[in-house]
This record gives structure tokens, C-alpha cells and sequence, in this order.
């Protein structure tokens, strides 16, 4: 591993997490919260860090990348900008303890939307847009972002978008890397503004406006209002809110496919299919669950189980309902979506579709050698064959996922929360979905979960949204030696 | 520029790997999964699993906008399918193909204009042939360019002691002869574009810019003629083996040719007239010695299996011959051999990677050849009016550092340039440049304006 190049390129990410900090200071001036110095200050420091090491470590030597100087810029990277994405919080008094500041920095660029504020609404503008701007960085990757703007990459650039990359297979939409790169912020950023529109058509604030957007593309979910979208009670906006949910948790690549004049690719694409099936029948069945007993109107039943089951599928984590009253049935498909996940190369958690699509057909295949024991068979995605290496990739990730999940619910139940709160509390942070179940559910926080369970649930979110071998491989001894 | 590649073997990699550095958008389709991972792992270029010849995949490539085809499957017939389909697909799409069997090349209306038309087909074989050949003039040289139909020669040799050159700083090289000009040296892996103040030691290799009709003149006075070529021996009869010795038939060169199947050798002395051919092992140390090895001008070892040539050519240097040519396809062997001792290496996929990139430069660049690990380059391109180069002195027009102008070609005129020579449009320039210098070159070349 080239430790210089590491250090140096996450030089530049803290350079870049710097510039970003511009925008709440200038909100911050413009509605005189208060928190204009904190910003200038966090600015500064950042800044000064980033040159120090940038400086510190120039060299006439090349910057080639390998795979592990990769997965190291990544991991390190990501650490990294939650360290210094807390400062504003700690600056501006807002969050004044370490602890909670980073749960909600990182919270924030994992996009999963856990949060330890019990009133939102108290803090000064800047901060509440510096939390949403943070799941905005996060959502498309701070790595992809550098990559789209850097062009002295190249070949480098592919060992960090893989390893960022949320998908199982990488795709490239274009020869370069770095025009790939480009192509998914601009169609990101094309959609946020789409979004900002409509929300300001049903009457939002401008600037509730842009701080939803930032939280919906992302699939984040931190809200700037203490009841989240429930605050606005509004049909209009509980639909524009679904519709980019689910745009958001759709692979970018077909996003770009369609705005090419690809029409009917959302249909044409397998896991796309499925995803939107699934979708619809989850939504179905929480409706005629909690129609009659939780709801009396048929179209509030529907309503809120369209908005809670995009909500979760997509890992945003946004709230309209408090789904800890609806039933248990209820209750376990929306624990199971926050397993599903939205589609691979989307911008959400959780194990993501094609995976969950590819196991199912590996085990139905194993079915059929059972059957007819001298098949061959070969497991295929959209009518393509999916090589063998990555169906192993899949498992290895599937066993991981599920490790991880018992050790740390052991854990959490370890320091005292109960068994809800525990499974919730793990299951959500490692989808990066937001709220959980029990004492970390929809209408409650982070807030009361212990010290060390706090830090437990942060490395959680890093690992669920680097999707694990990345962050994993970090902590095998054999990544070390030289 | 977009590029489609097709196959991504050694040829397509290296092509890739060449092109996408220079920043070209290069798309690469194979149908092998192990080679698309390769490439996938180290080029920042695109990749497809699939077949060259399905039209759905050249579309999924991009075929529909793409400027150029490189068609470089180990099959002919898929190249020349590929092309074929191509041209149907863009009809604006410029097709290079590399096509092995002769017999598609002989006959040239057989893939004519009005049937396949392809732009450039490329030989791997023959252009190897033709490498050993223009080797075989300068004895002395372990590399030997072409450039402007022949009428430009670039020479690559290794500077020995007694050499003239030795020790000689550039400003004095024209005092020695103003008919050569060196365009780069390379100093322990290192390329040096050199400048007035750099000087030659012993041990660099030198590339020297000379024009053909003074191809007896400068190699002596540079040491570097051996003599008249007269002995030659080809290990191997495969296709370059019997290629060469076909062009040595009738060259009055004592050739002979050794080759292991006794079928091959008596097809071959049924075609062949004067070259001897001998049924042996290359390898065998009495054979060598029996056909006395010590006295041959080049050994040139051309079996399939690249071991055996680096060892024979090893054995036949120890027992005294004066040169060899080894082929070597493995291109990761390439930098090694100086190492242990052989001079001069030909490799098809070279020649092939060669005559390719020579082929599609855009616009005014008519041909490029990486030198020596591909970190330099000699640019054979067109000056054109908008130029900055242009109606200037060369010693006033600011040439970006790591390049110069190797020779001006005006007419039928060719000019070995001094500071004072001027540039005129429409000359053709052949540059030298490192490769991180070569886009400001492009720029330096076609600028003011953009004309294409």
C-alpha cells in the first residue's frame, strides 16, 4: 500500500468537504442564524488540514493506485469526511459531544438519517442544511464526485469507484471512468432540481425545499422538521416524496438510459421489474393489514403504507406514520425491507435487489440438480448469464450481511436494549435506512442508545454503505503485509 | 475520438492501453471473460463480453458514433466480418483490421472497394517480415523505422566505446555530419528528447534521423556497418520463417534455414532455390557449429515457441555469430531482453500494435511509433498553415520541452533541419517527443485555429 497517496488523496477529499461548507455559511449570512461563525471556523480548520496534507505529501513520484490503496482511500476517506462533517455540529453548539455529533456527521454521509436531535427544528438554518447537504455529498459518493472532477485518475479512478460503488457489478456508461463519473452527478443533480420544484409547488419553503430534495435523492432522510414528513400532512407532497424515493432507489444507469430516449428500459430492466413489483405488493398487503384496524379510510391506509414501504425499500427513512402501532404483519415486511434494499447502483442500502434476485435463482437452481442431477445450469439476470465469480461475490456478501447483523444485535442486546430495539436499531443502520424499531423507532431517536452502542451503530452505517468487503478487507491481517 | 476495439489479446490490450492513455475514449469488445477482467482491472477503457460480429453488441458498443474499428480478434474471418457489418452500421467509421493469411492480402480486389472495403489491413506477419528486412540493411542497428515511404529512416543502435558518438555533446554532432540528426537517446530506461546541452556517453541507445539515400554513408561513419551482409541463418520454417526466406531466394544472400519436421523442409526445398534448407533442432550446438555459426552475419530465430528462441539466440551469439533477431510475442519479455545479452527482438504483436497506431491518428498526424517502452514517440504528421510552426526559424518557434523536429520532408525534398530551417506548409514533419508531451504537440501542430 502507497501510504502517501492515500494520505494525499484524502487530502483533496477533506479540500473538497471544505469547499462544500461555503453553502450553509452563505445560508447561514443570509438568514443571520447565528451559526455564520462556526461555519467560517469548521471551514478554516478543514482547509487547513487538507493543505497541510496535500503539501505534506507532494512527490515527484506518480500516483498509481492499486487495489488496496483503493479500498484504503475509500475506507479512510469516509471516516474522514464524518470526522470533519461533525465539526460544524460541535462548532455551532448544536451538538456539543464527540459521540453524537459523529453518529449524526456520519448518520448524515451514510445517508442513512439516524438521528440523536430531539428538536430539530431549534437549530439554526446553516446546521439543519449542512445535515441535509452532508446525505446529498454521501448519496452519490464523495469518491465518484472526486473522480468526476480529477482527471489525473485514470486507471486509479476504477479501483475507487469500485470500491465505492454500491452494486455487485460495476457498469460503466461511458469509455472513461471519469465521463462515467460525471454523467451519474449530473443525472443526480438534474433530478434533485426536478424534486426542488415540485416540492415548492405544494407549498413548501424554499428552503425546506432543497433540504428535503438533498434527503430524498440520496435515499437519507433526515427531515428538518421534528415529525419529519408527517409535519405537513400533505397528500400532494406524500407523493412527490414517493415518486423520487423510488427514482432515487432505481440503478443511475438507467436513469441516464432513459433521459437518452430509452423509454421503456424501467420495464425492460429485470431488477427494475421486480423491484417496482415488490414495491406495489408490499404496499398492497400493509394496506389491507391496516385498513379497518389502524386506519378507517381505505386511501389513508393506502397512502401511508405507499409512502412507509418506499420509505424503507429505498433506505430513505423518511416518516409519515408512526408504524410501530400498525400490526405485527406490517411491521416484519416493513423489518424486511430494510434487508431488501433498493436496486444496485441506486443511491440506497441494504443488500440491494439483484443480489436478493440472484440468491433466489442460485437456490431455485440447486433445486433443479436435484431434479435432474447431471443439468447444467447457468444463473441469468435479464437474459444474461451471471459469472460464477460474481454469484460467490453474492454469497460471501449475503453471509457477511448476516454475520454482522447477529454480532452486533448480541451486542446492542449486551448493553441493554431490548430484543426490538436491538434488531431494529442494527438492521436499520446497516441499511443505512434511519429509523428502526422500539426505543430508536419513527417517533423516537438515537439519542438514549448507550455510548458504546452509538459507536457500534456508526461502524455499522460505514459498513453498510461501503458495502462491506471494503471496509471488512481493511481489518484482515493479510491486507497489511507487505 | 472513439475508439472500438475488437479482441483484447495481446494486440488489442496493447493498443488499448496506448490509445486510452493518450485520452481517447476506447470501448473494447471480447468474448472471453478472463481477458475482459484483465482489462477491465488495469485500462480505463469500456468493456463488452461478446462476439465482434454481433451486430446488437457493436451497437451496444456505441458503433453508431464511433470514429474508428480496430478489428484484432485471433481470427481473420471475424475481423474481416466485423468490418464488413461495421461499415454497414457507420458508414463513416474508418475500419482497421489485422488479418493473418496471406492469401486474403494477395489479391487485391478480392476484399476490394466494393466488397468489405477496409481501410487498412494489417498483417502481423508481414509487417514482421518487413521489420527483419529493413534490420538486415544496417547491421550495426537494433531498430530500424521507416518513415514517409521509406525515404526517412530512423535508427536505433546502441552507442559502444569506440563509437564516434561516444562522449559527444549534441552542438558538436553536426560538425561530425549534417546529414543525421539524433532524435532520442535512451539512458537506463530513461528517454531523453535531448536538447544542445545534452551529451552521448557509451551505453546509451540513440535514435539517429537519416535519409535513405545517405543509408551507406552515415552507419559507416557511425561504426556501425558491418560489412556487406552475406550469411544469414533462419531457425524455424513457420510463416515468417518461409516469408523471409522467400524474399532471400533470389537476393544472392547465402541463407539457409533449419526446421525440425522433415515435411516442412521438403515442401520447402521443393519451392525454394537457393536457400538451403537443413533438418535439424535449432537448438542442437554441433548443428550450429556444423553449419558454422561463427561466420553468419545474422541468426535470425523465428520458431513458434519464444524459449527456444531466446536460448538459441543465446547459443548462437556465444559460438560467435554476429548478430541475431529473436522473436519474442510475450510482450512482458521485451524489456528484459537487453538484460541478458540479446540485441535485437521482432515481435508480431508488436509490429501489429505498431502498424496500427501508425494508421489512425486523427486529423494532420499521418503515423506515430512508440520508441523503447513507449515512453517516446516518433510523429510523422503534416505542418499546416494555421501552425504556429510554420514561416518561422525552428531555433524561434517555442517547441514544448521532450520534443524536436527530426526531419522535414518538402516534395521529394527531404531535410535533415538546423536551427535556421525553416518550416513551410504542407511539409511533412517527422517529430520525436515523450509521451506526455506528445497532446501539446498535437496542439502545437494544429492550432490557431481548429480545422478538423
Amino acid at each position: 500500500m502507497h501510504f502517501r497517496v492515500v494520505i494525499r488523496f484524502n487530502a483533496i477529499l477533506i479540500l473538497f468537504l471544505g469547499l462544500f461548507m461555503a453553502v450553509p455559511l452563505v445560508v447561514s449570512l443570509a438568514y443571520r442564524d447565528g451559526s455564520s461563525r462556526a461555519f467560517a471556523f469548521s471551514m478554516a480548520i478543514t482547509f487547513l488540514v487538507g493543505l497541510v496534507l496535500f503539501l505534506f505529501t507532494r512527490s515527484r513520484q506518480e500516483n498509481v493506485l492499486n487495489h488496496r490503496d483503493g479500498v484504503a482511500i475509500v475506507t479512510l476517506g469516509w471516516i474522514m469526511a464524518g470526522l470533519f462533517g461533525m465539526l460544524p455540529y460541535i462548532a455551532s453548539g448544536s451538538i456539543p459531544d464527540f459521540t453524537n455529533a459523529y453518529f449524526e456527521s456520519l448518520s448524515g454521509f451514510t445517508t442513512t438519517g439516524a438521528s440523536i436531535l430531539t428538536d430539530i427544528e431549534s437549530l439554526p438554518k446553516g446546521v439543519l442544511l449542512w445535515r441535509s447537504l452532508t446525505q446529498w455529498i454521501g448519496g452519490m459518493g464523495i469518491i465518484v464526485l472526486s473522480i468526476a472532477i480529477l482527471p489525473f485518475l485514470g486507471v486509479g479512478g476504477m479501483q475507487l469507484y469500485r470500491a465505492e460503488t454500491p452494486s455487485p457489478v460495476v457498469d460503466k456508461l461511458k469509455p472513461r471512468i471519469s465521463d462515467t463519473a460525471k454523467i451519474l452527478w449530473k443525472v443526480y443533480l438534474a433530478i434533485t432540481i426536478v424534486q426542488v420544484i415540485f416540492l415548492l409547488g405544494g407549498g413548501m419553503s424554499v428552503f425546506d425545499a432543497f433540504c428535503h430534495a438533498f434527503c430524498t435523492l440520496p435515499t437519507g432522510g433526515f427531515s428538518t422538521k421534528n415529525a419529519s414528513v408527517l409535519a405537513y400532512n400533505s397528500a400532494y407532497l406524500d407523493t412527490v416524496i414517493i415518486v423520487f424515493m423510488l427514482l432515487a432507489g432505481i440503478n443511475f444507469s438507467l436513469h441516464y438510459k432513459m433521459l437518452k430516449g430509452d423509454r421503456k428500459i424501467f420495464g425492460r430492466d429485470e431488477e427494475c421489474r421486480v423491484f417496482l413489483v415488490v414495491v406495489a405488493v408490499f404496499t398492497l398487503l400493509i394496506t389491507l393489514d391496516t385498513y379497518g384496524g389502524v386506519y378507517t379510510s381505505f386511501f389513508h391506509a393506502f397512502r401511508q403504507a405507499a409512502f412507509q414501504v418506499s420509505s424503507i425499500i429505498t433506505t430513505t427513512g423518511f416518516v409519515s406514520a408512526d408504524y410501530e402501532k400498525w400490526p405485527a404483519f406490517s411491521q416484519i415486511i416493513l423489518l424486511s425491507c430494510m434487508f431488501f434494499g433498493a436496486m444496485a447502483g441506486s443511491t440506497g442500502g441494504g443488500m440491494k435487489f439483484m443480489r436478493i434476485i440472484l440468491l433466489i435463482k442460485h437456490g431455485y437452481q440447486q433445486i433443479i440438480r436435484i431434479i435432474h442431477p447431471h443439468a447444467v445450469t447457468s444463473v441469468k439476470l435479464g437474459g444474461r448469464a451471471v459469472p460464477t465469480e460474481v454469484l460467490n461475490g453474492i454469497w460471501g456478501f449475503f453471509i457477511l450481511y448476516l454475520c454482522l447483523f447477529l454480532i452486533a444485535t448480541l451486542v446492542m442486546a449486551a448493553l441493554g436494549l431490548d430484543f426490538v430495539s436491538s434488531i431494529g436499531a442494527v438492521a436499520s443502520s446497516l441499511g443505512n435506512v434511519g429509523p428502526g424499531l422500539g426505543i430508536v423507532g419513527p417517533e423516537r431517536n438515537y439519542l438514549g442508545v448507550p455510548l458504546a452502542g452509538k459507536w457500534v451503530l456508526v461502524a455499522c452505517m460505514l459498513i453498510g454503505r461501503l458495502e462491506i468487503y471494503t471496509v471488512i478487507v481493511l481489518l484482515t491481517p493479510e491486507f497489511w503485509k507487505k | 475520438m472513439k475508439i472500438i476495439i475488437l479482441g483484447a489479446g495481446e494486440v488489442g490490450f496493447h493498443t488499448a492501453q496506448k490509445l486510452s492513455q493518450e485520452g481517447q475514449d476506447v470501448v473494447l469488445v471480447d468474448h472471453d471473460p478472463e481477458q475482459i477482467k484483465r482489462v477491465a482491472d488495469n485500462l480505463d477503457v469500456q468493456v463488452f463480453l461478446g462476439s465482434g460480429t454481433s451486430p446488437r453488441i457493436l451497437r451496444d458498443a456505441g458503433i453508431e458514433n464511433a470514429d474508428l474499428l480496430v478489428a484484432a480478434t485471433n481470427s481473420d474471418e471475424v475481423n474481416i466480418i466485423a468490418c464488413l457489418l461495421a461499415k454497414n452500421l457507420n458508414r463513416l467509421l474508418f475500419r482497421v483490421a489485422r488479418v493473418r493469411n496471406e492469401e486474403y492480402l494477395l489479391d487485391k480486389n478480392l476484399l476490394g472497394d466494393d466488397f468489405v472495403d477496409i481501410d487498412h489491413m494489417i498483417n502481423p506477419q508481414s509487417e514482421m517480415v518487413r521489420n527483419i528486412q529493413s534490420l538486415m540493411e544496417i547491421p550495426g542497428a537494433s531498430e530500424v523505422i521507416d518513415f514517409a515511404e521509406g525515404r526517412v529512416k530512423l535508427i536505433g543502435f546502441t552507442v559502444v566505446e569506440n563509437s564516434p558518438l561516444a562522449g559527444m555533446p549534441m552542438i558538436s554532432v553536426g560538425e561530425l555530419s549534417q546529414k543525421m540528426l539524433i532524435g532520442a537517446i535512451v539512458r537506463q530506461n530513461q528517454v531523453i528528447i535531448p536538447g544542445g546541452k545534452d551529451t552521448v556517453f557509451a551505453g546509451d541507445m540513440v535514435y539517429v534521423v537519416i535519409r535513405r539515400e545517405d543509408l551507406g554513408e552515415i552507419p559507416r561513419l557511425l561504426h556501425l556497418d558491418a560489412g556487406v551482409l552475406r550469411r544469414v541463418i533462419i531457425i524455424g520454417a513457420g510463416q515468417t520463417g518461409i516469408s523471409l526466406a522467400r524474399l532471400l531466394d533470389h537476393s544472392g544472400i547465402t541463407a539457409r534455414i533449419i526446421e525440425k519436421d522433415t515435411q516442412k523442409c521438403i515442401q520447402l526445398s521443393e519451392e525454394l532455390n537457393h536457400v538451403i534448407v537443413i533438418n535439424g533442432d535449432g537448438a542442437d550446438r554441433d548443428l550450429l557449429q556444423e553449419e558454422n555459426v561463427k561466420d553468419v552475419d545474422f541468426l535470425v530465430a523465428l520458431t513458434g515457441d519464444e524459449e527456444s528462441n531466446i536460448l538459441i539466440s543465446l547459443l548462437a551469439k556465444g559460438l560467435g555469430a554476429k548478430k541475431t533477431i529473436t522473436r519474442v510475442s510475450k510482450m512482458s519479455y521485451i524489456p528484459l531482453m537487453s538484460a541478458i545479452g540479446i540485441d535485437t527482438v521482432v515481435s508480431p504483436r508488436l509490429s501489429a500494435v505498431r502498424a496500427i497506431l501508425q494508421h489512425i491518428r486523427p486529423g494532420k498526424i499521418i503515423s506515430v511509433v512508440p520508441l523503447k517502452g513507449e515512453r517516446a514517440e516518433a510523429i510523422e504528421a503534416e505542418a499546416l498553415e494555421t501552425s504556429e510552426i510554420v514561416n518561422t526559424p525552428l531555433s524561434k518557434v517555442k517547441i514544448p520541452k521532450g520534443a524536436l523536429v527530426g526531419a522535414i520532408l518538402r516534395g521529394e525534398e527531404v531535410i535533415i533541419p538546423r536551427g535556421d530551417s525553416v518550416i513551410k506548409p504542407k511539409d511533412r514533419l517527422v517529430l520525436f517527443a515523450l509521451q506526455k508531451v506528445v497532446p501539446k504537440l498535437e496542439k502545437l501542430l494544429t492550432v490557431k485555429l481548429e480545422y478538423f
